[in-house]
């Protein structure tokens, strides 16, 4: 490099590390300040412009005590749970796309679309109990399939089944937030962790899939067709040879998923009451009727981005070896 | 102020010690509510959950009652309310909440009725409160749904040293008000050297802007009580604000915006009370809050320069019969006071306890003994003059003894004074009452305020912003059914 | 690999059933969480809620929704307040309408040999992208021409056309240069994630500290260049850079990210080999890095394009939607309608949110993503 282009470069990254630490740091200096010193105009540098205050810091840990330290054990819980269970059924699904070419008959498909338009017919208008009238369904798309199945020759493809997947991801949360709530309140587990472990790792699932599947595409298949040929089976493969080739793939995506998780507001605020109320809901609320409470909100945030970051310092040696590092050595 | 403040929480806790001391005889026999769990929700504080936090552990000491307060985000605490009530999960017992909403929970049958609780409650001396909340606030339809526990309306603050320093007085009509505005905007008004602002009024979308507009048209649009409303004919159901005299509030508050911070289209009530209290303007539109935040000496630099004031008046008003703005006289302005109408608007309600109808027996009980413990004088007095708690006085006793307030800091003269125009908003009985009829958020936080919104952008005119407030009011009123909106609306402000 | 791995008759099962058995999870997971909320949401669009004793009722309004929406009462908020377009504008959507044409009559005259079905489904598919995308253009015009303001549909295609290229301009360049050999990589690579961490709703409120001009830490340098009277949030493309400036703070790690991961995965060999050759850098980008990139690339374009038609947190805590309708997205004005009891109108804008949203997505799959991926 050039040392002109050395001084260009890194000009250009330490101007953006400035615009990605400025603002963290604006929050960190906030939570040691009185209210007098955000609302009279910027004061920049504690122990220089102005004295550092506990007074934040001792609300939230002294005066609301079980009040922080309950939503931040429920966040803790609800993100690894929920990230954990979606990289699982993600990766599983994600590796099946790359190597597997799955063929959906249309007719299939159409099967269950009109199986489904009954069930909904049944329900609303005729009154038919729910449960009754999916148990009926699904015996009829059990019993049906196979005769029907073959009869279409048009295909899904995987290509289909993962834009499927994405598209679950595109309806608001808004829009859904109510159905979902009516469904955990008729099995009873509102206000339940499971609820939001489910939940989560049913949202960040098709993010899992599309992320972890460009990362095993990149495996070669020479590896696994070697194994095979030893005689190890599918999940063997997987479990012993795929998954730590593509550790450092699935430690981004854990941290990418964890974050969604970790920072979820809406379906939060309405799946959970008291008990399993997480810390997104904590932060929005600093913003009430008296305007919002800078100093104890910052408290929060530095709160909420402490262990995502210590937990991206400890898995950036995976992230930063990229993701095929081990393959070509393997 | 740290000081003050303290001694006022240590009159709280003495008051609280005596009860529990009172109990704590009692409780020889059996506590009176032992075992019993009441989760009572309400915004995430520390305004009113607070104080709620602070004196629960005294309530389940004096009664075995375990009180559990859950808080939400401000915002979504009405919607999470009524999912949880209207679902039938009824995980929550009992809510603070605003009497605005009460009109929602009632017509879907999920609010208790308290009527007979409160007429046998001594305890909770109900005469004490306000005609206006107790009649009012309170109720709907007759029944008696809610416990006020925050008086909410809305005063005008003025900086009185620079009020005098001008030979100014306080604002009698909203033309006042705009005369001072201009005459201070640009003065330096907290000595740092920066020109400060006329007036500050929050007028951000999504916020507070529907009140405030409601809070200066009411001048022009109610001059007959209470009972004549201040958004819909009573007779025909049709919008006031679309006439002459909406046109008119239109104009000052348009006019406001000359003499306000540039990026007054931007401001929530919580920027503007920190501009106050920072000396920064001159005037603003508020509810009672500013009366104890200026004299919090952690946050404001204009502690016992402030002036307050009942909301502004009109010496025009509109006439119904003839939906013309026209001069005041004794038939048409019955309540006027040196010939100026004031309709001063009790916006939001204030924070008010009430109880769900599907919670247990027992669970209401609880819940109904500690919302009027909340609201008795012995606790409330103490709580209505501490900043943090977000209560303001609802109480005669509150505004009629002066030493609670010189007990929390404020001068003999602030105190007056911000009690006198308490007391002036409180006694009128042309006092507004807030829209309190199904789908009033959809009349107020989405057709009035974004009408108003696209007004302070530019994007439409007055007129046109005039004539999409009557159009959009309308489809609301056509889709719920005229009758039905106009018996709502008349059950609301009790007239016949 | 020898004796104890002979398999019992579960693991027999397994193994037959393996292909199955790796993606049902998934989908039997995804079609809990989507079966009854779409058909919930969709009887929602087409009803009015009430409240009534008991709790709610169900009024079956057909589209009324939409119709107030696309057409009615509605329509300034949605669409926005459409002015006559001028010559240019016009004779712009024109050249695009045209340019549509082609590229649709050039794919019926190169797919004429394929079977019919084929035919008809894929030109179903380009017809209803094209007509969209000419729609939205006409729309996009007219309320940006002089007269006309937009609504939130225009201001959401503003976020998420703008922001996600910005956003991934700036990636794929900072990728770029942390892959390079340079000290303190590490470092850059930590720091520049950080920004993604943070909770969209402590980003919006951290950004409003940033933006106030009178008391934010940029307030001197407002006042040295003596726009301490300029108040971004009352002018409407000033509000909708500053909301865009937030949205980019946070999503640009995202594509950092992924891009970086993908650059370091491309063997060193062939750009070595290219450079040997005596290819510029361009070039090297153009034919070595960028085609080795490109599937990743278009992954993350994608997954950022849907979460950008989300987009809420910022707006609605920066400008709470104003000034006027100018920042306000589609998820905050359905968000809006829901908080504030109209549910219809909420899940109908949803609906034509989802709808945009998977014509967009599906054109970008088809037309570009495809191609990026090669054959």
């Amino acid at each position: 490099m050039s040392p002109l282009g050395a001084f260009f470069t890194y000009a250009a990254l330490g101007v953006w590390a400035f615009v990605c630490l400025f603002p963290l740091y604006w929050i960190f200096v906030t939570s040691f300040k009185l209210p007098i010193h955000v609302n009279d105009g910027p004061v920049y540098v504690p122990f220089v412009d102005f004295t550092p205050s506990l007074h934040a810091w001792e609300y939230i840990f002294v005066d609301l005590r079980n009040d922080t330290l309950r939503p931040y054990l429920n966040s803790v819980v609800v993100a690894l749970a929920s990230t954990c269970l979606s990289l699982l059924v993600g990766s599983l699904a994600a590796y099946a796309l790359t190597r597997v070419t799955y063929r959906v008959s249309l007719g299939a498909v159409g099967l269950f679309l009109a199986l489904l338009a009954a069930t909904v017919v049944a329900v609303v208008l005729a009154g038919v109990p729910w449960w009754l009238a999916a148990a009926v369904a699904i015996a009829l798309l059990v019993l049906l399939l196979r005769a029907l199945a073959g009869r279409f020759r048009r295909h899904l493809g995987n290509d289909d089944i993962l834009f499927w997947m994405i598209s679950n991801r595109i309806l608001p949360p808004v829009v859904a937030v109510l159905p979902i709530y009516m469904m955990f309140q008729k099995v009873g587990l509102l206000d339940t962790h499971l609820a939001l472990i489910l939940t989560y790792a049913a949202v960040n699932l098709p993010i899992v899939v599309w992320l972890m599947r460009d990362f095993f595409a990149t495996i070669p298949y020479e590896i696994e067709e070697s194994a095979q040929i030893d005689g190890a089976g599918r999940f063997r493969i997987v479990a012993t040879i795929i998954l730590p080739l593509a550790r450092a793939g699935l430690a981004a995506t854990f941290l990418l998923v964890l974050i969604l998780a970790w920072n979820e507001y809406l379906l939060a605020l309405f799946l959970s009451t008291a008990d399993a109320q997480t810390m997104p809901l904590l932060v929005a609320g600093q913003n009430a009727t008296r305007g919002p409470q800078w100093w104890y909100m910052s408290v929060l945030i530095v709160l909420m981005v402490a262990p995502v970051v210590a937990l991206a310092i400890a898995l950036q040696r995976y992230i930063a070896k990229g993701f095929l590092v081990g393959a070509v050595k393997g | 102020m740290r000081g003050r403040q303290f001694a006022s929480m240590l009159l709280a806790t003495t008051a609280a010690l005596s009860l529990a001391g009172a109990a704590g005889e009692a409780s020889a026999q059996a506590r009176k509510h032992e075992g019993v769990t009441v989760n009572i929700m309400t915004f995430t504080g520390p305004q009113i959950a607070e104080p709620l936090q602070r004196r629960a552990p005294d309530f389940e000491k004096a009664t075995g009652a375990k009180i559990n307060v859950i808080t939400v985000p401000f915002s979504d605490l009405y919607q999470k309310l009524l999912t949880d009530w209207a679902t039938g999960t009824n995980a929550i017992d009992a809510a603070v909440f605003a009497p605005q909403w009460m009109v929602d929970y009632v017509a879907a049958g999920l609010l208790e009725d308290l009527t007979d609780r409160v007429a046998k409650d001594t305890a909770l001396q109900v005469d004490d409160i306000a005609p206006f909340f107790r009649e009012f606030s309170q109720q709907y339809g007759g029944r008696t749904y809610l416990i006020t526990l925050d008086g909410d309306f809305q005063m005008v603050y003025y900086r009185k040293d620079h009020f005098q320093a001008a030979g100014l007085k306080a604002p009698e009509t909203w033309d006042d008000y705009i005369a001072a505005a201009k005459a201070l905007h640009g003065k330096d008004l907290n000595g740092d050297g920066q020109p400060d602002y006329g007036s500050c009024i929050a007028k951000k979308r999504n916020a507070q802007s529907y009140w405030m507009i409601s809070s200066i048209a009411g001048a022009f649009l109610q001059s007959k009580g209470t009972s004549q409303g201040g958004f819909f004919d009573t007779r025909t159901m049709k919008p006031l604000y679309n006439n002459e005299a909406f046109g008119k509030a239109l104009d000052v508050y348009l006019e406001t915006t000359k003499y306000g911070p540039p990026d007054e289209i931007n401001l929530d009530v919580g920027d503007t009370r920190a501009l106050f209290t920072t000396g920064r303007c001159a005037l603003t539109l508020d509810w009672g809050d500013i009366g104890t935040l200026a004299i919090d000496t952690t946050t404001s630099k204009v502690v016992d320069k402030v002036g307050s004031v009942i909301l502004p008046g009109s010496r025009e008003v509109l006439n119904r019969d003839t939906g013309k703005l026209e001069p005041c006289n004794p038939t048409l302005c019955p309540y006027a006071v040196n010939g100026v109408n004031h309709a001063p608007f009790a916006a939001f309600g204030g924070w008010s306890g009430g109880i769900n109808k599907k919670a247990p027996a027992k669970v209401k009980d609880a819940a109904y003994d500690f919302i009027s413990y909340m609201s008795q004088p012995a606790q409330s007095n103490v709580d209505v003059t501490i900043g943090r708690t977000g209560f303001n006085p609802y109480r005669i006793s509150q505004f009629k003894n002066l030493e609670l307030w010189i007990k929390a800091g404020m001068s003999e003269a602030a105190a007056r004074d911000y009690l006198g125009a308490i007391e002036a908003s409180l006694a009128s009985p042309n006092m507004m009452l807030d829209l309190r009829i199904p789908k009033n958020q959809q009349y107020q936080q989405v057709v009035l305020d974004t009408a108003l919104a696209r007004l302070l952008a530019k994007e439409i005119d007055k007129a046109a912003a005039m004539r999409a407030i009557e159009r959009g009011w309308e489809e609301i009123t056509e889709e719920v059914g005229r009758d039905k909106q106009l018996a709502a609306y008349k059950a609301s402000i009790g007239a016949k | 690999m020898s004796s104890h791995r002979e398999p019992s008759a579960l693991g027999r099962f397994l193994e037959r059933h393996a292909d199955q058995i790796l993606i049902w999870p998934a989908v039997l997971l995804l079609l809990a969480f989507s079966i009854f909320p779409t058909i919930a949401s969709a009887t929602l669009a087409l009803s009015r809620l009430d409240l009534a004793p008991g709790g709610f009722t169900l009024t079956f309004v057909g589209l009324r929704n939409f119709q107030r929406l696309l057409f009615g009462s509605q329509q300034d908020h949605l669409l926005g307040t459409m002015a006559p377009l001028g010559p240019l504008a016009t004779g712009l959507w024109l050249a695009a309408a045209g340019l549509v044409l082609v590229g649709i009559a050039r794919y019926v005259v190169r797919n004429l040999g394929r079977e019919p079905l084929a035919l008809v489904v894929g030109l179903f598919g380009r017809v209803l992208a094209a007509l969209l995308f000419l729609a939205l253009l006409a729309l996009v015009l007219s309320t940006n021409a002089p007269g006309g303001f937009p609504g939130s549909l225009v201001t959401t295609l503003v976020y998420v056309l703008g922001g996600v290229s910005i956003q991934f301009l700036l990636g794929l360049g900072l990728a770029l240069l942390v892959a390079r050999p340079i000290k303190g990589r590490r470092f850059f690579r930590v720091v520049f994630f950080l920004p993604l961490m943070v909770t969209p709703v402590g980003i919006a409120y951290g950004f409003r500290m940033l933006a106030d001009t009178g008391k934010g830490p940029l307030a001197p340098i407002w006042q040295a260049f003596g726009l301490e009277e300029f108040a971004w949030a009352a002018d409407p493309w000033a509000a909708r850079i500053v909301v865009m400036i937030g949205d980019t703070w946070q999503w640009t790690p995202f594509m950092f990210l992924v891009l970086l991961a993908a650059l370091e995965t491309q063997p060193k060999d062939q750009v070595e080999a290219a450079w040997l050759d005596g290819a510029g850098p361009w070039q090297v980008f153009r034919f070595v890095t960028w085609p080795a990139i490109a599937p990743v690339a278009a992954t993350v374009v994608l997954i950022r394009l849907i979460e950008a038609f989300k987009i809420i947190d910022l707006p609605n805590v920066l400008t709470n939607g104003g000034p006027g309708f100018a920042t306000e997205s589609l998820t905050l004005h359905a968000f809006i309608a829901w908080r504030t009891q109209d549910l219809g109108g909420s899940a109908a804008v949803g609906y034509i949110l989802l709808f945009v949203a998977v014509v967009t997505c599906t054109s970008f799959v088809n037309f570009l993503a495809k191609r990026a991926r090669g054959p």
